[in-house]
Parts: C-alpha cells; structure tokens; sequence
C-alpha cells in the first residue's frame, strides 16, 4: 500500500517535472528573472520617480506631480532633441529600409558566394552599435579623416562635418543606414518565400523588371516592410551610442538626440527625476507614431488572407 | 552558502598560488600563509577542509584589507598610479588596492551612480566640485588627530586648501595648481606677435590669436571648452579691486557679481576667435579627447589653456619634435588691474564614508602624499606636492618641463591676490556650463548677442541658488 502511493507520488513528481509547461518554465526562468530585476522593476520605479524630484545622488525624493512633465515643454533643449529626434527617425529608417531591400534583392540571384556575402553584409550589423565603430566613424568624418582628404584629393573643398549645425546630424543617419544588416536578412527570407510562379506569370504577360519588382515583389513583401518598418523605428528614436561618442550632442546640441538629452539630464545634470518624466514621454510619442503605422498599414499592408 | 562558496573560492585560489609557488625554484615569500605551504603541497589531495583552515588563519592575525581607489587623469597619470599603488602593496602585505581609472567626465558619472548605491570607492580624488559629494566625504580630522595622517610636513596654508568653509579636513591635496596658457614660442615669432608679459591682457591675447591664425594658418588659441573655470569665471574676478567680485560668492550661496554685462567682452571675444578661424569651433573640438592630443601639441595652435600640472608632459612631448613649449599668465581684463589668478589644490584624494577600512584608507592618503620614494614616481603629475620635504626632494632634479611649472606657481604666488577666494563648484554647475558653451556658438552664429548670452549664462547661474 504504502509503496504504492509512493509510486503514485513519484509518478506524480515525474509527470510534473517531464511536464512541457515545466520544462518551458524551467528555460524561461533566467530570462523571466533578468526582465523582472533588470525591465520591470526598474521601469515601475521609473514611473514613480517620474513625479518626484528625484537626483541622482541624494536620498531623499519628493513628490512634485506634474511638475517634471510642465518642465518638459518649456524645455528649448528638450523641444529641440524632439525635433532632431523626429527628422533622425524619418530619414534614417526609409533609407536603411530601402538600401537594406536593395541589397537583399541583389543577393537573390543564385550564386555560390550569396551566404557569404550575406554575412559580410550582416557584419555592420552586428559591430554597429558598438563604441569602437563610432570612433572609426569619428575619425571618417574629422577634419583631417578620409572623407575630407579623399575630397581635397579630388579638389574640393573640404566639409567640416562636425563643425556645421546643418551637417552634423548627416554622418550619424548615414552610420544607421550602414546598419541595413538585420533588416537585409529579414528582406532576404521574405524574398524567398514569393512564389516563383508570380515571376514567370508575369514573365509570360510581357512584364519587365520594374513592373515586376512593383507589382509582385513590393505587394507580397509588405507585411515584412512593416514588421521592418516598426522595429527600425523604435530602434531609431532609442540611437544613443554614435551622438553620445561621435558629437555629444553638439554642435550647439544640432545633434542632441532624445536618448542623448535623457542620459544627460539623469547622470550629469543629476536631474533622474526629470529624466525619467522625459523617458515616459518619450514612451507616448513611440507608442503614438507605432499606432499610426499600424492604422496606416491596412492601406498598403497586402494580406493574402485578406484577398 | 556564501560563505561556502568563498571558502570555496578561497581554497581555488590557494592552490594556484601552491601551484605558482611549486614551478618557481623557491625563495618567493609568499603574501599569505606562505610557512605552510609545503605541508599543503604534499596534501593537495587532501580533504578542502584543511586547506580551508589555513586560508582562514592569515585572515586573523593579519588581517588583510581590501581598498578600492579611483581616479580620473591622462595615460601618464595611470601608469605612475598604478606603479605607486603596487610599491604601497609591496610594503604593506596586508592591503591590497583595486584600482579603477576614467576620463575626467567619466569618472563622475561613475561616481554619481556610486553614491546613489553607497559604494563609493574607498580612496576617491575630488577636485573644487566637491560640494556635490559632500555626504560621501570622511573628514579626515579624527585620522590626524589620532596620528594615522601625518601632516607634520605640510604647511598649515597648504593643508587650509582642502579644508571646508567650516575648517573640516576634506582631504589631501594631491598638489598645488594654477591656469596658465601654454604656447608655442616658434609659432608666436614666425606670427611677429610679441611673447605675452605677466601681465598682457585680453586683448592682447585675441591680437596674438588673429595674427598667428592669419601669419601661419594655424589655430591662434586652441580648445576652449574647459576653460569656464579658468577663463570665465577668472575674468570676472579680474574687474574692480582685487577680491572685490568672484563668479560664485565665497560661501557658494549665490553670485558674487551683479552686473551681467561684465561677461559680455568676454563673450563676445570667444565668439569673434572662432568666426574668424582662430580658435577651433564645437566640430574641431571633438577631435581633442585629452591635453596630449591637444592642438597646440600635434601643433596646430599657438595657445592652449592648461591647468600647469599637465605642462611638463607636454612640453616634454613637444621637446621631442622639436618644438618649444612656454607657459604665460591668463590674460587681465587691464594690464594693471587684478590677475585673478589663484594657487589651488589641483585635486586631492579623500576618504569615503562608504569605507569599511577608513583607516587603511587615510594610511594609504598619508603615504601618497608625504612619502619622497613615492613622489618620486609621481613626479608632480598632480600639481606641485605639498610637503615640503617631498617638494625639495623633487626640486633636486627637475626636468625642463617642471622646472618652468615650478617658476610659474612661484610667479603667481608674488602676485596681489584677495585673502580669501572661492573656487568651488556649485552642485548644477555643469548644466550652466553646457548652456554657455551652446550661447557663445550661437553669439558666433549670429543667432544671439553678447548681451543676451550674458544675460542668460548669469540667469542659468543664478538660479542654481533658486532652486
């Protein structure tokens, strides 16, 4: 009897542990503890400190209410890094988007060297956000770097990049749009998924390459354009680490992005409490632009399913 | 279990040391617990136990300290850090220092977020914007009292330096300081602008700007951004009598001017420098990340501001080009009015209140500063050494370098200055700066006047005290 319950028990033990939803648990555990400690937890605080006073350095914080938000809009600097910001991301993400098609398209055609190329072309991607191509990017666009000798060469005169509150914002969106990386892999699978009978159909009807590339890649390729469209976006307003290493804001805060500002106002200004009102706001303009794609994709999105 | 696993970490550790110890053919003092190593050697198959008990018994008699010590400086400056730090390790077994080092600007931000969390390093370097860390400073009264600190050498002048409004001991000055301009001798001939005098003025200095610019095609002064201190809020206390105004007033409650057009000339002569190419403009800036690869080294400009601690190295780098370094006093507002110049402690090292090991700590500060073996090393690259024994011992032998940044602090020293000046930072200060570099590009853009940057760096400043 009593070993028998015990074999139901273990059974039991075993069922549970052998279980999938344990077994997912189990895996989740080290990502679900990183979110709580390192996401939640700290946006929760986040939201508590953005109506105090909160700076960084001293214990004690008091509640202001709304006092941080008012602050917000009769910030010049802050009203500022909004608009780079937004003229960052507008620019920025439909270039990236359309070289990163560009070349996935190129490297469709079927060549023995296209995972290798496919990779090289990722490269940028993956050290992209990193300091050390910031600085390499730095020294491109000195006044003395690549750019400006390889124009002197050519007997031009030489641009000073950094040194011009109109141009300074160009070499950060160029550095983005080098990043067409992870976009370009996404592209280069949706690619392969419309049906080669779309192609020879239309091949058949007499139509050329733009026709093509208009009508058939472009429609069967928009639900990853807009996929592609939303993750670049968000990404974009986050860019911190080329204004942060290559310009620090200046010309005369020409290149102050958003995130910038933020990281200045929480860890030099010692303003977190300020900050972090700014960061929620930040949330609201994301979430607003994202819905607007979203309502906007059913115009352009074509859904096989919907057809 | 944490203490499992570090006796776990503990016993790791000791048998790699065993195990260093075994390929070296003997004669190395081990640190700790050195004696019974060869009874462990034969018994490293043994239960962890034992190996556990001896890694505990140094910890009791010895009792070993761990220090974490940081600062913020040049390459140079590291290396001869560090060199101390291991010399200090060396005669004193027992401690061991974990050091960390930044940029200047990184620094405080780590430092910042370590006071947040109450981990600020045990030994930590502060300079006149101490006020901000207030809370996290040990006074080190109780460690002179007690004769940990000894202060016996150091002049009661030198000690006042790094003392607060109240007379607290803060810290120890790491040395003496002052701004000066450094300039290229050879570039101000070629340019036929006379050398600058002791006291040349401002004007002086934007003429011998333009005219190197237009004579050489280099920059006439470089980098100005760090040069609020010593340029901006100088400039103030160089008008009226000696002492009669100061950026900040001398208790760090509010101004300690009242006119704003009192910035104005010289607003309006940074603005000019840069829109007619004679000092670099924001972009060019950029490019200069530390005083070695300022413009006036890689030779690109006949002027620099340098605090005169950072002088030596880069004359010396410029000796090897070739070149001939000289050092001039900041310009006055009128040839016969005040310098404004002021002898100040260039940084020091300070105790934290986050320290388990205070004393230690205040050991450690003690022979930083007073020890001549260890200044040796260091060679003023603070600023010049307060002690006085130490301070003639490195006036033995000086380079060329130091011997000019030693004249200069005694120049400066024969100069009128007021009894009491302020050259602390106020907590916000860094946000006005940043808005007064951005006015002066916008006075150089034409987007705004000299007046209104004036008016509005004033503004930003006063209502620091407002908030």
């Amino acid at each position: 009897m009593k070993s028998n319950a015990q074999a139901v028990r273990t059974s039991k033990v075993r069922k549970f542990i052998y279980s999938n939803n344990t077994v997912g648990h189990v895996f989740a555990a080290p990502f679900i503890f990183g979110f709580i400690c390192f996401s939640l937890i700290p946006i929760l605080t986040s939201f508590y400190y953005a109506f105090t006073d909160y700076s960084l350095g001293s214990k004690t914080s008091e509640i202001v209410g709304g006092r941080n938000f008012a602050m917000l809009l009769t910030d010049d600097i802050f009203l500022q890094s909004l608009g780079i910001t937004l003229k960052y991301v507008f620019i920025s993400v439909p270039l990236k988007l359309a070289f990163a098609l560009f070349v996935a398209f190129l490297l469709t055609r079927k060549s023995r060297l296209v995972t290798l190329y496919r990779s090289l072309y990722y490269v940028p991607s993956l050290v992209g956000g990193s300091v050390a191509v910031a600085l390499v990017w730095k020294q491109l666009f000195a006044r003395k770097g690549l750019f400006n000798s390889v124009l002197s060469d050519a007997g031009f005169s030489t641009i000073n990049w950094f040194g011009d509150t109109k141009l300074a914002l160009w070499p950060l969106i160029l550095m983005s749009v080098w990043q067409f990386g992870s976009s370009m892999i996404i592209f280069a699978a949706g690619l392969k998924e419309i049906p080669t009978s779309y192609y020879e159909a239309a091949e058949i009807d007499g139509a050329n390459g733009f026709q093509k590339f208009f009508r058939i890649t472009l429609p069967c390729l928009s639900p990853i354009v807009l996929y592609n469209l939303v993750m670049q976006t968000i990404s974009a307003f986050m860019a911190f680490t080329q204004a942060f290493i290559i310009t620090q804001g200046g010309p005369n805060n020409s290149t102050m992005m958003y995130s910038l500002y933020v990281y200045n106002q929480a860890f030099k200004y010692n303003n977190m409490g300020y900050a972090c009102a700014m960061s929620w706001f930040m949330l609201v303009v994301m979430s607003v632009i994202t819905l607007i794609i979203f309502k906007t994709s059913k115009m352009w999105v074509f859904s096989e399913a919907g057809e | 279990m944490k203490k499992k696993l570090i006796s776990i970490l503990m016993t790791a550790g000791m048998i790699l040391s065993l195990a260093a110890c075994g390929n070296d053919a003997g004669g190395q003092e081990s640190s700790t617990g050195g004696d019974t190593g060869s009874t462990q050697q034969s018994e490293t198959s043994s239960e962890a136990s034992t190996s556990q008990e001896s890694s505990t018994a140094p910890e009791a008699d010895g009792e070993q300290v761990t220090l974490r010590m940081a600062w913020w400086g040049s390459q140079t400056r590291h290396d001869i850090t560090v060199e101390v730090i291991e010399m200090y390790e060396k005669d004193h077994p027992n401690v061991k220092i974990e050091y960390e080092f930044f940029s200047f600007d990184d620094y405080f931000t780590k430092l910042k977020t370590l006071q947040a969390s109450d981990q600020v390093w045990d030994i930590f370097q502060l300079g006149g914007n101490f006020p901000m860390y207030m809370d996290k400073i040990c006074f080190m009264d109780e460690f002179i009292d007690s004769g940990i600190v000894d202060v016996s050498d150091i002049p009661e002048a030198y000690l006042q330096i790094t003392q607060d409004i109240e007379g607290h001991q803060i810290g120890l000055s790491n040395g003496l300081n002052t701004y000066g301009i450094a300039y290229d001798v050879d570039m101000f001939n070629e340019a036929g602008v006379p050398l600058p005098t002791d006291n040349w003025t401002w004007d002086d200095y934007a003429d011998a700007a333009m005219k190197i610019m237009e004579k050489t095609g280099h920059y006439g002064s470089s980098k100005f951004s760090d040069e609020f201190i010593a340029g901006c809020s100088t400039y103030i206390g160089q008008q009226g009598k000696v002492g009669e105004y100061g950026f900040f007033n001398l208790d760090l409650t509010g101004m300690g001017f009242d006119d704003p057009s009192m910035l104005e000339g010289y607003i309006q002569m940074r603005a000019d420098l840069i829109n007619a190419g004679a000092s670099p403009d924001a972009g060019a800036e950029m490019e200069i990340t530390n005083i070695e690869n300022d413009f006036l080294v890689t030779g690109e400009a006949g002027m620099t501001w340098v605090a005169v601690n950072q002088f030596p190295t880069i004359y010396d780098i410029c000796k090897a080009e070739g070149r001939t370094l000289a050092l001039a006093t900041l310009p006055r507002v009128s040839a016969d009015g005040p310098s404004g110049a002021v002898i100040q402690s260039s940084q020091m090292l300070c105790v934290s209140q986050d320290s388990e090991h205070k004393e230690e700590a205040a050991a450690f500060i003690s022979w930083f500063q007073n020890s001549v073996e260890c200044n040796q090393v260091l060679q003023g690259e603070r600023g010049i050494p307060v002690n006085n024994t130490v301070r003639d011992s490195l006036k033995a032998n000086l380079t060329e370098g130091q011997q000019i940044m030693y004249d200069f602090v005694d120049l400066i020293g024969t100069f009128d200055v007021p009894e009491k000046v302020n050259v602390l930072s106020p907590d916000g200060q860094d946000q006005v700066v940043d808005k007064y570099r951005n006015y002066i590009q916008d006075v150089a853009a034409g987007n705004m006047t000299a007046a209104d940057a004036a008016q509005k760096t004033y503004d930003d400043a006063a209502a620091i005290f407002n908030k």
